[in-house]
């Protein structure tokens, strides 16, 4: 019997560059990227080798069902979460109607709750609050000693109260359990903890939740929010020499793939939700597929928290698992989305994992050259681009990409691009690696 | 228009926070037994007045917040709060 197809139904992204699908991926096609200095605030604190970070465009949420008393109760993480899961049940047309007014619930029409699961990643989805909180717990009796209008008043930023609902903001599930609670959804209910491959997996184990019958319908992706007030999160990479050095000219400091790249550029975070539906269920309700999820496979390196192994054998090997759950050889891969984080190791030992397994034909990009790293987050952002490109046969550009690392098919201005089928990557801190092929349905 | 008084402000609140018919929003309301406010309701509660009034409302303060009119006394009251 053929296993159950699995069609990506509606799409949601809160980007550095835009908030909307649509928006988004315009600017992708476009070719803007999302680049400025780092708030001059976290200077008081220390001074970064990095200087630069792919903020965020304000939004009011207040469009995207959650409501002012919400947004005091929850991280900003789950309120990207909620944002891109609004816009995607939007994109896929399941109406909503309320369920419960002073709780600000909905129920979706015409789906059974219980056959309908979330699976979401992040890194470290609550940080922030956590971060924000901790400050007022150890600042508050250092600024009642010290009196008002002290020398250190400028550095103890701290909120007016402890959050009553500081356990709920920084527990990393809470994004997906906020999207569950929101729109009545009862089935499994997941977070996928693996830092920059979070959304990656959270999307491929959606996909098998429908695969093996257990769903009808997932809500995937990945959700990220990673400005603290002081900067401590940033400070983390930074000190681990991961985040772009180069910072002489902005517009040009971000470049994966390039050979002059000198590291990643750090996003304020970000979300991106896909709907995934069974064949049978997205027919019925004459819901068109945006594009088709065909295999997910994942590995772990064993090797290092903070580095790839070069030897990425086990890199390859999953690669080749992803490849024959789909039943596709390397040659009918179009187009590689890559992990392309732009430090000097990721992006060297990808480009010849991609060179050889797929060798210089298939058009390969970097997201991350548009709108930085969100970490949990950019694997399900990627994702998102990944199935707007089979849905539109066009490529957006690796962004500032002169004097690539390696000879492959980079994509160097947004382009027209067969895609019958392509391949998403990601590989995270610690070691876990993640596939997923999409096709044209 | 003339600024909102601390009572209009405080209904507000009530109102956003609890969703109960206005009809009910009296003085002499109970947010427990009258408005059906559970704990965490309450908790919410005082953390919007802190956002809309501008200052902290300790926990023994907010124990003593049984009725709308106490809530309103209390900020009219309370140096420091009432910042519109």
């Amino acid at each position: 019997m053929n296993p159950t197809r699995v069609f990506i139904t509606g799409i949601g992204v809160a980007a550095p560059t835009a908030i909307g699908t649509g928006p988004f991926w315009r600017a992708c096609l476009d070719n803007v990227a999302s680049i400025a200095a780092i708030p001059a605030h976290w200077l008081n604190y220390h001074h970064p080798a990095s200087t630069l970070w792919a903020p965020l465009p304000e939004f009011d949420y207040l469009h995207y069902n959650i409501n002012r008393i919400e947004r005091m109760q929850i991280d900003m993480a789950s309120v990207l979460g909620l944002c891109a899961c609004k816009q995607a049940l939007d994109n896929a047309e399941f109406p909503t109607s309320l369920k419960d007014d002073k709780k600000n619930t909905f129920d979706i029409k015409g789906i059974d709750p219980s056959r309908c699961g979330v699976f979401m990643g992040t890194g470290m989805a609550g940080i922030a609050s956590f971060a924000f909180n901790q400050a007022f717990h150890c600042f508050s009796p250092i600024k009642e000693l010290l009196g008002e209008g002290s020398r250190a008043d400028h550095l103890l930023r701290m909120p007016a109260r402890f959050n009553p609902f500081a356990v709920s903001q920084i527990m990393p599930n809470s994004a997906a359990a906020s999207m569950g609670i929101k729109y009545s959804i009862t089935g499994p209910n997941t977070t996928f903890a693996n830092a920059c491959a979070a959304g990656t997996i959270a999307i491929g184990n959606g996909f098998r939740a429908i695969r093996s019958g257990k769903c009808d319908l997932a809500i995937t992706g990945g959700t990220e929010y990673l400005a603290d007030e002081f900067g401590g999160v940033f400070r983390g990479f930074d000190i681990a020499k991961t985040l772009i050095r180069d910072c002489a000219k902005p517009e040009k400091a971000n470049r994966p793939f390039d050979q002059k790249r000198s590291g990643f550029l750090f996003a304020e975070g970000g979300a991106a939700t896909l709907i995934l539906e069974s064949e049978k269920h997205a027919r019925q309700r004459d819901a068109a597929p945006i594009a088709e999820v065909a295999a997910f496979a994942e590995s772990f390196d064993a090797y290092s928290m903070m580095a790839l192994d070069p030897e990425a054998g086990v890199i390859k090997k999953m690669i080749r698992d992803a490849l024959d759950e789909a039943g596709l050889t390397p040659d009918q891969i179009d187009y590689v989305n890559a992990h392309a984080t732009g430090t000097q190791l990721n992006d060297e030992v990808e480009a010849r994992v991609i060179d050889d397994i797929f060798g210089k034909r298939p058009a390969v990009n970097a997201t991350k050259s548009l709108i930085g790293h969100a970490i949990g987050a950019s694997g399900a952002i990627e994702a998102a681009v990944t199935a707007l490109s089979i849905r539109d046969q066009a490529a957006h550009a690796c962004k500032n990409l002169d004097n690539p690392v390696r000879d492959l098919n980079f994509v160097t201005t947004p382009a027209p691009c067969e895609i019958r089928a392509a391949l998403k990557n990601s590989f995270a801190f610690g070691g876990h690696n993640a596939a997923l092929v999409f096709v044209k349905p | 228009m003339s600024t909102p008084t601390v009572k209009q402000r405080v209904d507000s609140i009530v109102k956003e926070v609890l969703r109960v018919d206005p009809a009910k929003i009296m003085p002499s309301s109970r947010f427990k037994e009258d408005l059906g406010a559970d704990s965490l309701d309450l908790v919410t509660l005082i953390m919007a007045l802190e956002e809309e009034f501008k200052g902290p409302i300790s926990d023994e303060e907010a124990a003593g917040l049984i009725t709308i009119g106490d809530a309103v006394n209390f900020i009219e009251k309370k140096a420091g709060l009432q910042e519109s």
